[in-house]
């Protein structure tokens, strides 16, 4: 692992993501398989069987592994449970994110490394001495200023709290992503409206619409300034991260497993800088702004700093998407890679691409590249400055691309929208 | 005729289909899905054909699916 004094973890919803996130300079990396994560109806998540192949490029690269199963569980989960927590110890997953205690337990009586993940809001020293018994890390509460953090990370280190390792207890914190306007993972509005449990992972974000408020009585409507009064902008620290560290905290998390690879690396590459110039001592306003300028390219509904900084009321975005300044515009796929010139070809699916485009590539093996296009050379027809629909077309790259690679124009949002 | 349907490989394990038609639904303590009872496999597709007096309650299993994967057809 690098040397730092905070653990920068991303999320990895599939492998493209996975690649983002260790290209982005991620310690570590977290995830879900199967229906028992907070993820369950995505469609990319991870199966059992991808285990292995995880732990072996994370292994290879000095990554560190997490699996998410932290819904709550029923009886008839429990041999899946059992399944996934046995193949975890199997595959040399680092430790599974857990909120249930059978999982807690079961997991500690296998010696797999728990983490208690953020839906069992831990908000004090007794619960953090609690739950040392069976975990070495800790998520607290999203819902905590930076001040409730440092007494608890400053108890953690006086009382000397140890976890089952015998090392102290390390205390994980959100850096980074959305906020739920309920109590993390504690909510039923989705289960209510739709039948789909948050605290199975079917969340589906109900929250995030815009609603009226009537009075019931005499149909009278609340005049609302924004309707989006449900849906927090999304967290972000990274303008404050020097206070986050000093907090104590060991690990910053990103949230995203639903988001895409190239949302991923940015946010990871953001915060793999700001957590080094903060160590180095070069953390400065200047590069702030720089980093906020990326962050708002990828997917955000605007920034706050959540409860961190002791604010009391919430910041409502008042946007139904994202509001990110980059959109990104399929083209097409690879088709091959010349290593011995360093040239890949694509072909063109959709869209037209220029001289001078801003292209995306992404892929389970590739991740995530980025490059500007200088010349390029269509079809048969040598160096020409547009390539269209059905057309074939090689560029310079150093970094070898694959046919189940994906390409995108990235574009600014307005073009998009006009 | 009723056709059951079921995608089975898109379940999150709720309960709910159970809860609502337990005469035809099972969770398997195997996987933790829910089995469609007498049901066979068509490439991910499970169905069976049932009479007429299961249709409400497979209805309401169908509707109340927060994953909706789950049929009901009525021939």
């Amino acid at each position: 692992m690098r040397d730092s004094k905070i653990e920068l973890m991303s999320p990895a919803g599939n492998f493209e993501a996975l690649m983002a996130a260790i290209q982005g300079g991620a310690d570590s990396v977290y995830f879900g398989v199967e229906q028992l994560n907070m993820r369950a109806r995505a469609t990319m998540n991870f199966t059992i069987d991808d285990l292995e192949e995880i732990a072996r490029i994370c292994g290879e690269q000095d990554v560190r592994t997490y699996l998410t199963l932290n819904t709550i569980i029923y009886d008839h989960d429990l041999s899946l449970m059992k399944v996934i927590v046995d193949r975890v110890k199997e595959a040399g997953i680092t430790a599974i994110i857990a909120a249930d205690q059978a999982v807690i337990s079961y997991a500690f009586t296998k010696g797999v490394e728990v983490h208690i993940s953020t839906q069992s809001n831990i908000t004090n020293i007794e619960t953090v001495r609690f739950f040392s018994h069976f975990a070495d890390v800790m998520v607290l509460s999203r819902e905590l200023s930076l001040l409730q953090v440092k007494k608890i990370t400053d108890a953690i280190e006086r009382e000397q709290i140890k976890g089952p390792s015998g090392n102290l207890i390390e205390i994980e914190l959100f850096g980074h992503g959305a906020l739920c306007v309920a109590v993390s993972g504690k909510c039923y509005m989705s289960l209510h409206t739709h039948n789909a449990s948050a605290n199975r992972g079917a969340c589906i974000q109900n929250c995030r619409r815009q609603y009226k408020v009537i009075d019931i009585e005499e149909g009278y409507e609340l005049e609302i300034d924004n309707e989006f009064i449900m849906s927090p902008k999304d967290l972000c620290t990274i303008d404050f991260l020097d206070q986050v560290i000093d907090s104590g905290v060991k690990v910053l998390k990103i949230e995203g497993r639903g988001k895409g690879a190239d949302y991923v690396k940015t946010v990871t590459q953001c915060y793999r800088e700001a957590i080094d110039s903060c160590l180095d001592k070069t953390y400065s306003k200047e590069k702030v702004a720089n980093w906020m300028e990326r962050l708002t390219e990828v997917y955000n509904r605007g920034f706050w700093s959540g409860y961190y900084l002791g604010q009391k009321l919430g910041e409502w975005t008042s946007q139904p998407g994202s509001v990110a300044t980059k959109k990104k515009v399929f083209l097409g796929r690879g088709s091959h890679y010349y290593s011995k010139l360093g040239v890949a070809e694509f072909t063109m699916e959709t869209q037209k691409l220029k001289a001078g485009d801003h292209i995306l590539i992404t892929g389970p093996t590739t991740g995530v590249v980025e490059t500007v296009i200088e010349e390029m050379h269509v079809n048969d027809d040598g160096k020409k400055e547009v390539a269209v629909k059905g057309d074939k077309f090689t560029i310079k790259l150093d970094t070898q691309i694959r046919p189940s690679d994906k390409l995108y124009k990235i574009v600014d949002s307005e073009a998009v929208a006009q | 005729m009723v056709t059951i349907i079921q995608q089975r490989n898109k379940c999150i394990g709720c309960n709910y289909c159970v809860e609502l038609a337990p005469e035809r639904w099972r969770m398997s303590k195997k996987d933790g899905k829910s089995v469609l009872l007498g049901a066979v496999d068509k490439k991910g597709f499970w169905n069976v054909k049932v009479n007429e007096d299961e249709l409400e309650a497979n209805k309401r299993a169908a509707e109340a699916c927060p994953v909706n994967i789950i049929q009901v057809r009525e021939h």
